[in-house]
């Protein structure tokens, strides 16, 4: 907290003091990422772990069988896991220190938390990604070609983590304040990400298997994550200030 | 004339409504095959050659689709109290929003049950990834999340501003589920209301006049259960001021 704007210099309406207060609860999160790697090493390990159960499903399929088909999918439900636990993680610290409070009582516009705290949640998760993809190529896929092109995919990750970022930091701040917390979450999160987890799986999956047509397959699927993503993130943007100031 | 009289006009309207509906739909509707199995020779039906036999479960249609639009219809009442609510942060909007969740939960309920004894019947399947079985599943359990959440906060203020939140993105998912449902994966659910479609006179009379009588049915329901929780708040209330 220590990062976060003290002065009491003119609250909203001036675009440079909102990018400087979001620049700051930024760096407080990344800050105290960079300390403790607690947020980084959580996800990152679980998502091992869930490779590691992937291999347990996949052990009777024989080497017949084409993992390229079932990629994007289990790619993508890894990531969901893991940024749940990320998402409430990142807010469970806010609250239990008391810094959401803190937070609310500094002159900082409740947009500028929103979107402070989302990117904060998208870098963690671009990270985590980062480091998963090629892990699960060296794991699952080592000697199987990537049907499409390559740079297609961290398009579609980025498109789908701006959604589960974006929305799921105002569920996890609604799940945080009540008694079930992660599984508040969950029973929130999955429903609501539907039908952009769909569309993401869809992309990835053009851009691993390259099926003929699966250019404008992909960008038909990214167009549809990036509309979910503009309207979700509009709304969360307009409700984030009743959630955070009840 | 007053709210309480007209519940009950509605009521009665809305029995009637539907009730023609199914004699419509049950008599006078493409007739029944005798048999009601599958019949893949086709058959003479009112001097045409039906290719795809209409089957008996085909009369679901006007149960299914009139409680499936209605459903949405109610569920938009969430989202729109939800806005109020937060507008004004007036209880009775809270109660309204909550109440008009539970008629969707019963129309949803109805939906996928009339649904899945057609797909039973018609695909030969209890449950298939369709788009629209699919999107009234993920409705399902917004709804079901709505209730879950409520539950689990336990300040009154809160618990009201986080439901009207969670209606409003819930209202906003389910048609974003329902399009890219649609577009994402092929699917084989049978488009109805488009340009050209499969409805004479008689059947769209008869689809219409479900789909009044279960608009109706749905606003009775809401009527009397908001007038329940009134009435529970009210003696709420007057316990509060007894033991003060």
């Amino acid at each position: 907290m220590a990062d976060a704007p003290v002065t009491t210099a003119s609250v909203s309406s001036n675009p440079s003091s909102s990018w400087r207060q979001f620049k700051a609860i930024l760096r407080k999160d990344i800050v105290m990422e960079l300390r403790t790697f607690e947020m980084l090493t959580s996800m990152g390990l679980y998502t091992l772990l869930t490779l590691v159960i992937y291999q347990i499903a996949l052990s009777q399929s024989g080497s017949g069988f084409d993992v390229r088909l079932i990629a994007a999918g289990l790619l993508w439900l890894a990531f969901v896991f893991t940024s749940m636990l990320g998402l409430n993680r990142s807010l469970v610290h806010e609250k239990d220190q008391g810094c959401l409070e803190a937070l609310l009582l500094s002159p900082v516009d409740r947009p500028v938390i929103f979107f402070a705290k989302a990117t904060g949640n998208l870098i963690f998760l671009l990270i985590v990604q980062a480091l998963t993809i090629p892990l699960f190529f060296v794991m699952f896929l080592s000697n199987r070609p990537l049907g499409g092109a390559w740079w297609m995919i961290p398009i579609a990750l980025v498109v789908g983590s701006v959604g589960i970022a974006g929305v799921g930091t105002l569920l996890a701040t609604i799940s945080v304040n009540t008694r079930g917390r992660d599984f508040i979450l969950a029973v929130l999160f999955v429903p609501v990400m539907f039908p952009l987890l769909l569309a993401a799986v869809g992309a990835t999956s053009a851009a691993v298997l390259g099926n003929p047509g699966y250019f404008a397959e992909f960008w038909r699927d990214i167009a549809l994550a990036a509309g979910y993503d503009a309207i979700m993130l509009l709304a969360a943007f307009g409700l984030y200030e009743f959630v955070i100031g009840a | 004339m007053n709210a309480r009289k007209l519940t009950w006009w509605a009521l009665a309207a809305a029995a009637v409504l539907t009730l023609a509906d199914f004699i419509l739909a049950w008599f006078f509707t493409a007739p029944v095959l005798a048999d009601m199995s599958l019949d893949t020779a086709g058959r003479v039906i009112g001097g045409k050659l039906i290719a795809n036999p209409i089957l008996f479960s085909q009369k679901i249609f006007y149960f299914h689709v009139p409680v499936a639009i209605a459903s949405f219809a109610v569920f938009f009442f969430t989202a729109y109290y939800g806005v109020r609510f937060l507008q004004t942060r007036e209880r009775k909007f809270d109660t309204k929003a909550r109440i008009a969740t539970e008629v969707t939960l019963i129309f949803t309920l109805l939906t996928m049950l009339t649904g899945d004894l057609w797909t039973r019947v018609e695909w030969g399947v209890w449950w298939t990834w369709e788009p629209r079985l699919t999107t009234y599943l993920i409705m399902l359990l917004l709804v079901i999340g709505y209730f879950v959440l409520r539950a689990s906060v336990e300040d009154e203020e809160k618990r009201a501003v986080y439901a009207a939140v969670f209606g409003i993105i819930a209202f906003l998912d389910a048609p974003l589920s329902f399009a890219i449902t649609r577009i994402v994966p092929s699917g084989s659910h049978p488009v109805v209301l488009r340009a050209g479609g499969g409805l004479d006179g008689l059947q769209l009379t008869a689809f219409l006049l479900g789909m009044a009588g279960m608009l109706l049915f749905g606003y009775v329901i809401y009527q009397l259960r908001y007038r329940e929780e009134r009435v529970k708040e009210r003696i709420e209330a007057l316990k509060a001021a007894l033991e003060d």
